[in-house]
Formats: structure tokens, sequence, C-alpha cells
């Protein structure tokens, strides 16, 4: 058979409201699915010390970890223009390097059980920061979720069920200074309106 | 190679519909139509179609690794120099590469002869991968087509696996997807990526062209101010080369698809080159540099093609002294090549292409476009195909 054997139609449909993605605040806030096997009990500590005491980390791994999650809520955390954005929905906010406004962060998972291939991982590993998300009157008041907005559960328990996707590093968020720096050669060439239609309308900038 | 009528599904419009295929009529003009295909032998496909695209494109990627390592070549290509380094990198790098697309003059007889690369922006890959092998299940399902009918076209397969080893090669990284505003076919073929990338698992976000933004350290930006790390662009690297932002390309960690090293092979400065270093091979045809034109006396008639141009746009024919413009458009600053005239096959008052699509290296399908004119160019209509 030269053709594709088979394609999966229903992601292929693109009937009216399919794709309708619900994108309730700024931070687009999704609630982690609990499946089975893609679950994972992790701990979130605030500080090294709550660290040591309630991980399977060392002092020396827990501070590098600690480092870690720090560097990463500079590089991933939510930001705002104004501080009084920031403090509408995380409360406590501080003005980062790059001078917008970012909330502190709440402190960082780590996985409760830890084998012996993750405690050479968790020597080098990766920690997600966490945020107490605490916006009066929504039904996220409380809780704590990641930088991508993936809720992890109340604020305060002593150990949280999480969607594994939660501890992959989330991507980078940043102050943009400038828009519009490419499409000006499109831009161009598509007023030249010659073999279209009447409109002027550029057609595809492929071929 | 037999071009046959056939009658049209009674509800091919509501069925588009339902697939969100938005682009089958434009300009108030069918682009789709299904109410004729062509028929190959599997002969046909394997050894005159799917054997040389796999051949040509071994071919086109020598060309790339001689002109990178060429200053002179390199301004014959007219690739800004200070984007030299950021080509270069990408190659050495090995970036891995999506989908191209080779499209052919070929009849069903003799070879297919090579018009052209589309290796960096190539569209109509929806109505090929998806929309097309959708038409021959339909036909079959309701009896108006042999059970035994087959098409060349594991297109969407193919790019759904590809995806897969991108994640593998590209580790941590989401993916952007961007195109122009106003144009529904490439919103329509950018989306059909984004749905093959999803099969795939990759996260995937889109961005148009005119809103990518920077910030204060020259990173690439969305709307949500997420840093761009991963793009597949719908727009030619010979167009971004020569923007503003240009200057950033390189300077920030972006992976690209298609890789910078692509700018080298939607070139049609890669014909000329081909020539030269495979002359006579069965699939090319004679091609010439415009300093080069003495060698091209031997032919009456020559194809004047821009060195940059998408869609068929400023094509002229060259017969001795006399130039005799087949379609206008704005393009062909950047000077011209030559390419010796070999017209396309007519089916009844049809002139037909044959497209020949790649993912990776490996050949993928095929794509039909039909025109009343000798030019294919962005509204000759798409028609079907399959192997009987």
């Amino acid at each position: 058979m030269k053709r594709s054997k088979n394609i999966n139609l229903a992601r292929m449909r693109k009937g009216r409201g399919a794709s309708f993605v619900l994108r309730p605040l700024a931070m687009g806030i999704t609630v982690a699915l609990m499946g089975c096997s893609s679950d994972e009990e992790v701990k979130v500590v605030s500080s090294v010390e709550d660290c040591v005491n309630n991980t399977q980390l060392d002092k020396a791994q827990c501070e590098a970890a600690y480092q870690k999650a720090l560097a990463e809520a500079e590089r991933t955390g939510p930001k705002y223009a104004r501080l009084s954005q920031c403090e509408s929905e995380f409360g406590s906010c501080r003005e980062s390097s790059g001078g917008f406004w970012m909330p502190l962060m709440t402190g960082f998972m780590v996985a409760s059980l830890l084998n012996d291939n993750d405690r050479r991982y968790h020597s080098y590993g990766y920690y997600n920061p966490v945020y107490r998300y605490s916006a009066s009157g929504s039904r996220y008041y409380d809780r704590l979720m990641t930088a991508d907005g993936q809720v992890i559960g109340r604020y305060g328990k002593s150990s949280y069920t999480v969607n594994k996707s939660a501890m992959d590093p989330k991507p980078k968020v940043t102050k943009t200074v400038s828009r519009g720096g490419f499409g000006a050669v499109a831009s161009a060439k598509s007023n030249w309106g010659g073999g279209r239609s009447s409109s002027g309308r550029s057609g595809s900038w492929g071929g | 190679m037999l071009r046959l009528p056939i009658n049209e599904r009674p509800h091919w419009k509501e069925r588009a519909q339902e697939f969100g295929f938005h682009f089958h009529t434009m300009y108030g003009e069918p682009y789709w139509d299904e109410s004729a295909f062509y028929q190959f032998s599997l002969e046909q496909i394997e050894q005159d179609i799917e054997d040389p695209t796999e051949e040509i494109h071994a071919m086109c990627l020598d060309v790339v690794a001689r002109v990178l390592e060429d200053e002179t070549l390199l301004r014959r290509f007219r690739i800004p120099e200070q984007h030299w380094d950021f080509i270069r990198d990408s190659w050495k790098n090995g970036d891995p590469s999506l989908y191209s697309r080779l499209d052919f003059a070929y009849s069903g007889q003799g070879p297919a002869k090579l018009y052209e690369n589309n290796a960096d922006t190539p569209t109509s890959l929806y109505e090929t991968g998806f929309w097309q092998w959708l038409w021959l299940q339909d036909n079959v399902d309701r009896r108006a087509l042999p059970l035994q009918s087959d098409q060349f076209n594991s297109l969407q397969e193919k790019l759904v696996n590809r995806f897969r080893d991108l994640q593998f090669l590209t580790p941590g990284r989401e993916l952007h997807f961007a195109c122009c505003k106003d144009t529904l076919e490439d919103r329509g073929t950018v989306q059909y990526l984004q749905d093959c990338a999803s099969e795939a698992g990759i996260t995937n976000h889109f961005v148009f062209i005119e809103e990518i933004g920077c910030d204060a350290e020259g990173a690439f930006t969305d709307l949500d101010d997420q840093v761009i790390t991963w793009m597949f662009k719908l727009y030619p690297w010979e167009f971004m080369f020569r923007e503003e932002f240009g200057s950033l390309l390189g300077g920030n960690n972006v992976r690209w698809l298609e890789p910078p090293w692509k700018a080298i092979l939607s070139n049609k400065a890669l014909l000329p080159m081909l020539w030269k270093l495979f002359p006579g091979h069965p699939n090319l045809l004679p091609s010439f540099f415009e300093d080069e034109l003495d060698k091209a006396e031997g032919y009456s008639e020559l194809v004047k093609k821009p060195i940059f141009s998408r869609e068929g746009a400023n094509i002229s024919i060259v017969r001795g002294g006399d130039v005799h413009s087949l379609s206008d458009g704005p393009y062909g600053e950047e000077g011209f090549i030559y390419q010796a005239m070999h017209s396309l096959p007519k089916f009844g008052q049809n002139f037909t292409l044959v497209g020949s699509w790649l993912v990776d290296d490996m050949a993928a399908g095929i794509s039909i476009r039909e025109d009343s004119n000798l030019i294919t160019q962005d509204m000759s209509r798409y028609l079907p195909h399959i192997i009987l």
C-alpha cells in the first residue's frame, strides 16, 4: 500500500466548538488530569530546612535544589507589567531583574519517593517552583500551581499527587520590547495585486 | 497516466466544512476539483516518480554542501553575507528538516523532468496528505472506484512519524507555528501541520509572523511573551534575512523548521548548480546562470525564472533575442536563471504538473495541479489521483 494506512479522523474534524479551549485567567489555569500511571507523589518544600526535614535529599542536595528552583522561577515565573496586577493574583510579589513584577516562589517540588536512579538524577536534577494563587473569589484561591497554571493542590498539605508533566521544565517567559520585525517583505509584495483578485489581498507565501 | 472523469461526491462541500477545509474555492473559482482524477500504474509511480525524487533530493544535498563552502557561490545564490554563518552552522550541526516538494513535468512516459524544488515553504500539503486521501476513501466506500485502488500518499503518516523523531532530536522545547496574516490557505496548511505535531504528542502554539516580538536580549516571543525556542515558519528565509528581525537570527537559541540551510534549496540558482554537478541527468533540464548563457546557445527556447519567486510568478520565455512574459509578479530584483524549455504535458485542455513530496529524505506522495495556462500558479486547480 502506497498510502497512509490509517488517519485519526477525530483529530482532523474541525466542527464548531471542537477546538474550543477554556482559558479562564491570564495564566491559563489547567487542572491536572489524574490518570493512573502518569501520577507522582511530591512534597512541596519552602526552604532548605524544610527540604532536609521532609525529603530524602541531604543538605547539600537541598541547597542546590533551592538555588535551581529560584533560578527557574526567575526564568519561567509569571510576569506582570504592574505590581497591582501581580498582587491581585498572587498577593506577595517582587520586582525582577528584568524590570517586571513576579510572584514570590512559595516552594518547589521534590518527588516523595526516590529510588537510586532518582537520587543520582536529583543531585543535578530539575526543581519546579510553585506559586500560591490568592485572587479572592477565584475557585483557585489558595491553590498551589506551577508557572504554566497547572494546579498542584490546596496550599498546606504534606504531599500532593500530580501528573508527571507538572515536573517538566516550563517555557521561559520574558518582556517583549518590540513586535513586527518580520513580515515587511510579504507586505510590500502583496501590494502588488496583478494576476489575482481585484482586492489585492495576498495569496499564499508558500509555493 | 490517464485523466478520467468521475462524479463528485454528492455532499463533499459539507464534508469539507466538517473537516475545516475552507479554501477549496478561492476568489470565486474552484481550487479543489474532483470532477476528474489522474490514474497511474504502480510502475509509473515507483520507477518514474518515487525513485527519482529521492535521488534528486540526495543530489540537492550535495549542492548545499558545495555552495556553503564557496563564497562565490553564496553570492550567486544571493544569500546576504551577514547570514552565511547562520546557514553554515545549521548545516554543520545537521539541523533536521521536515518536508519539501519537487515539481516535475511528467506525462506518464519517459523521465520526469525537474522544474524546481520547493524546499522551504511548500503548500498544498493538507489537500495532499489528508483531503485527497479522504476523497479516495469515500469513493471506494461508495464503490465509485475499485476496491483495490491505491494512492501514492503516505504523507500524513510520514509527517506524524517525522514529528516524533523531531521531538526526540529537540528535547525540552515547545513548538511554535507561524504564517502570515490574511491568507486562509497558509493558515490551513499550518493548522494541518499542528494537527500532525499534536498527533505526535508535541506541545505546540501558533503566532502570526507579523506578531512575533523580541525581548531586550534578542529572544523571539509570542503574544503571551513566551520565549520561542523551536519554530516552524511558513515564510521564506530570503524574506526573513532582509527584514528588521533578521539581524537577530543566529544570535538567539531557536531551532527552525525548515532549517536555515533550506535557503540554498528553495533558491532557483539550485537548478543551474544541479546541471553543473550532474550534467545530462535524465531527470534534469539544462539550466544556466545569466552570465553563462553562451552555453545555452543550442537551445531555441529558454524559460527565464527569478532566483527568488513563489507560485510561478515573473516567468518568461526567451526565443533568441525575443522575451515573452508568461506571468507577472513582484519578483526578480535578485536576478534570474534560465532553464531549457520543456512544456508541461497536456491532458485535454489542461497542462498538468506533478508535485512530489518528501518528508525528510523519503518520497511520501504526489499532488497534481492543472491549469489552462502553461504556468502553474496559485489558482491552478488541484486534482486527486489513484494508482490502479
